[in-house]
């Protein structure tokens, strides 16, 4: 498109749309409605507020209400069509922070009623000294807008990115639209004078051990808590919601306005207490919600490195110094991360193997740093060349950088598995997932009930229950397996039956085994059970076959649904919530399981129903 | 019945109550709520009892006190309206000098029969209940007090710095054009009028409750003033100093 042809497009645009561009306001550029398409520009520095205050505005009403009478609820009016014809790659990556936040769970309809009618327009940017986009990977750009403008010498090819993108140009530049398709500009290299020291990848890592530095304590003091620096940021949304009435008192509207974390009155509550009481915290808090929270949950910064918290700030606080600090304080191989680095694991030494049954064998692993888990968690155990696949861990969570897994002889993974002799390596990654809720357990009786291999999750229960045995009350154990043969850690379960610290009850499928118990299912051990329902938590493990037979014995025992802990385990292969192998309906296990209590997955139909 | 109030004056310019009276439109909006009982500046009559009391100025006069003390106990709920009545405001400038020699430098021939002291504010007379700053007053921020008041819900004061507004506003920072701002610290709630205006602020409204004045001083002293100069900053609208 040529200049004329912008002017006439943009011309065409104004009179469907409202649009929104850069103009010259006390000598810089904020964004604002156009009313001459002559003033549209191009090529602009960073503007003071992102669009973020035309698509998450500062006063946005949520619904009108009236005094008198009942309350009548108005629903909020619809947002107009609007364009927003200049955003600068970073504020289109801001745009995806919000949307990731902001429809997430319950989507907030008012940003959403803004977002659906806004069509994006991109242009590109030149760096100022502020800018570090660059270290964040935010100074380009390949989706997330409608139609993007790409500089090319006195005039711009223009990029479509969405089916109204392209309908746009149909609309109102047909004449480019029909004109040839070229191929992409190469990519521009953009330079910044503000930089990271380091993959932004490691930023986790780095804010990991980071809580407690008394970088934030200088932060703090230099910090005039104005929240400049969140009110600018394109990609803060908290928010404060406010009820603000007509003159005459009979009708008003309910309205959110931009909130900041660095207010002194954000974090309080109605008592007096501050749970943020000084700015060290807050300013932490804010760094914290930047780089890591949303890193935990998205895998990206909530930081788009546009620089306008620091361009605007008095007390010259510059995210990449700060950052830059924290790194040159950490001992490099801490952070030896690169991109994929999620999916690598770290090497563990084998220090014993133990032969526990025909196709079992128990793995004591020398873990290169200790680890907190609750029973019921899982590692994934690597094999090069092989693959990679899920094992419970068997050791109890206590502090040692020692654990144990079991594997069972079955494919060619855990064949190979097998063949480790100790003293070799291994690659392990975790743990993952949620276990049991040892604290919650914590003075109650417990029902112990496995089957099969579920033993194995329920080991590790065992164990820490047993190391802290005057905790609980009551512990019984129910277990079951096909055969004394396939019947896993039978030293341990003859040792805790002996102990007479728990009730152990045991039941096997063959007739005439070398135990003398005669051949029953793990349901036949609920017959002479004597719980108190009331003060009882149920931890069960087995296969999905054995919940459909014993969860209506627990419920007539008279367990209520959230005592009951089922092992959902499935087949979780990246541990990370996102392959979506182990998804129970809408849930991932890795994530949220594999220890669920049945109130939160008895509505899941691919939960234990079959 | 409707609440009534009334605005009293004492030592300052009127320009709180002009402000309220440039309301206009929304000010015969809120007269349908409320019934002004007593207004120098709009009317002669007197009442007995008060709802709401809004009074503008400090004190400076014996007698002033005595009448201060009448109106209070006449009100229900008093309420500081601008600078003068809430901190002593710009009258308090001159709190360093010596009061005679002020007088006579003032008042001259006649300052034998003005006996005036030292400004002071009203909550160092009376009891005040509530306070709007600013010199002058916001006249949004009088209706949403007096309309909270109305709803019997505790007034609240915006508790963030000036600078807040300039962001939102997105107006230059006084500093980046080597003015000397109080916005850092001062309390929020004129929409930076000031500021908006080509000039810097000056505290009329008084500091935030928590201001952050190491780092202010810092940012100060890196712009070149002294620690005496710094608080004739301050000094201005009398801030910090209550």
């Amino acid at each position: 498109m040529s200049q004329a042809e912008i002017l006439r497009f943009a011309r065409a645009l104004m009179q469907a749309y409202d649009v929104v561009g850069p103009r010259r306001k006390k000598g810089r550029i904020s964004l604002g409605t156009l009313s001459d398409a002559a003033d549209l520009e191009l090529e602009f520095p960073p503007s003071v507020h992102s669009p973020k205050k035309f698509l998450f505005p500062h006063w946005d009403e949520l619904f009108r209400f009236k005094l008198e009478g009942n309350v009548l609820l108005e629903p909020e009016s619809a947002a107009p069509p609007r364009i927003i014809f200049g955003m600068h790659p970073c504020d289109l990556h801001a745009v995806k922070i919000l949307d990731d936040c902001l429809f997430e769970g319950e989507t907030d309809s008012t940003y959403r009623a803004k977002r659906e009618a806004t069509l994006l327009i991109g242009v590109d940017c030149v760096p100022d000294e502020h800018c570090f986009c660059t270290s964040l990977g935010t100074d380009r750009i390949a989706n997330g807008f409608d139609l993007f403008f790409h500089r090319r010498d006195d005039s711009y090819l223009v990029q479509t990115g969405s089916d109204q993108g392209r309908q746009l140009l149909a609309d109102h530049a047909p004449e480019t639209m029909a004109g040839a398709h070229e191929a992409p500009l190469a990519l521009q290299v953009k330079q910044c004078e503000s930089h990271l020291q380091f993959p932004t990848e490691s930023l986790p890592l780095l804010m990991k051990d980071a809580y407690e530095d008394p970088i934030w304590k200088r932060l703090g003091t230099d910090c005039l808590g104005c929240g400049g620096c969140t009110l600018l940021c394109p990609s803060c949304y908290c928010f404060n919601v406010q009820d603000k009435l007509e003159l005459d008192l009979k009708e008003g509207q309910r309205v959110r306005t931009w909130d900041s974390c660095q207010f002194d009155q954000f974090a309080k509550v109605n008592n007096g207490d501050n749970f943020r009481s000084s700015q060290s915290d807050r300013q932490r808090h804010r760094f914290y919600r930047k780089y890591k929270y949303l890193w935990d949950q998205h895998q990206r910064t909530a930081c788009v490195g546009c620089g306008r918290c620091s361009r605007e700030c008095l007390a010259r606080i510059k995210p990449t110094e700060v950052l830059n600090e924290l790194f040159s304080q950490t001992p490099p191989q801490q952070l030896e991360t690169s991109p994929g680095s999620e999916y690598q694991p770290q090497m563990a030494r084998v220090e014993r193997i133990e032969v526990i049954s025909n196709d079992d064998r128990l793995f004591r692993l020398k873990v290169p740093a200790s680890f907190n888990f609750l029973p019921g968690s899982f590692l994934q155990v690597s094999v090069f060349g092989l693959g990679e696949a899920p094992f419970s861990i068997a050791s109890p969570p206590d502090g040692s950088d020692e654990i144990e897994l079991v594997v069972r002889r079955a494919g060619a993974l855990t064949q190979a598995l097998h063949r480790v002799r100790s003293g070799d390596r291994i690659g392990i990654r975790g743990p993952f997932g949620n276990g049991y809720p040892l604290e919650k357990m914590q003075g109650k009786d417990l029902l112990l009930v496995a089957g099969g291999r579920g033993l194995i999750a329920l080991r590790s229960l065992m164990l820490s229950l047993l190391a802290k045995r005057d905790n609980y009350g009551r512990i019984t154990l129910l277990c079951g397996a096909r055969s004394i043969e396939t019947l896993l850690f039978q030293e341990d379960l003859l040792a805790w039956h002996r102990s007479g610290l728990i009730d152990c009850r045991f039941s096997v499928n063959e007739q005439g085994n070398s135990w003398g118990i005669p051949a029953t299912d793990v349901s036949y051990l609920f017959r002479d059970l004597d719980i108190n329902a009331s003060r009882t938590i149920a931890a069960v493990s087995g296969p999905p076959e054995m919940y459909r037979q014993i969860n209506p014995l627990l419920f007539r025992l008279g367990l209520p649904d959230e005592e009951i802990y089922l092992n959902l385990e499935r087949h979780m292969k990246c541990g990370l919530g996102k392959c979506g192998k182990c998804r129970i309906n809408n849930i991932c296990v890795c994530e949220c399981g594999p220890i669920f209590p049945y109130s939160s997955v008895k509505h899941m139909a691919e939960a234990i129903e079959r | 019945m409707k609440t009534r109030i009334g605005f009293f004056d004492f030592t300052g310019c009127e320009g709180c109550q002009l402000t309220v009276m440039n309301l206009e439109n929304d000010l015969l909006q809120v007269l349908q709520l409320v019934e002004v009982v007593e207004f120098r500046e709009l009317m002669s009559e007197e009442v007995s009892e008060i709802d709401i009391a809004f009074i503008e100025g400090s004190i400076t006069r014996r007698q002033d006190r005595e009448r201060l003390q009448t109106i209070r106990e006449r009100s229900k709920i008093l309420v500081a309206l601008g600078a003068c009545a809430d901190n002593g405001g710009v009258n308090l400038l001159a709190s360093n000098q010596d009061v005679a020699s002020l007088r006579q430098q003032v008042y001259a021939s006649d300052a034998e029969h003005l006996q005036t002291f030292t400004p002071l504010p009203l909550h160092r007379v009376v009891k005040v209940d509530y306070r709007i700053p600013g010199c002058p007053i916001d006249g949004q921020e009088f209706l949403a007090v007096m309309q909270a008041l109305l709803l019997e819900r505790e007034p609240e004061l915006p508790n963030f710095a000036v600078c807040v507004e300039c962001k939102l506003a997105e107006y230059p920072c006084s500093f980046d054009y080597g003015e000397i701002c109080l916005g850092p610290v001062t309390r929020a709630g004129c929409r930076a009028i000031c500021i908006e205006g080509g000039d810097r602020c000056r505290g009329c409204r008084g500091l935030v409750d928590n201001p952050r004045t190491s780092p202010y001083h810092k940012v100060l002293e890196e712009h070149g003033l002294s620690v005496q100069e710094i608080l004739e900053q301050y000094r201005i609208f009398h801030i910090g100093e209550e």
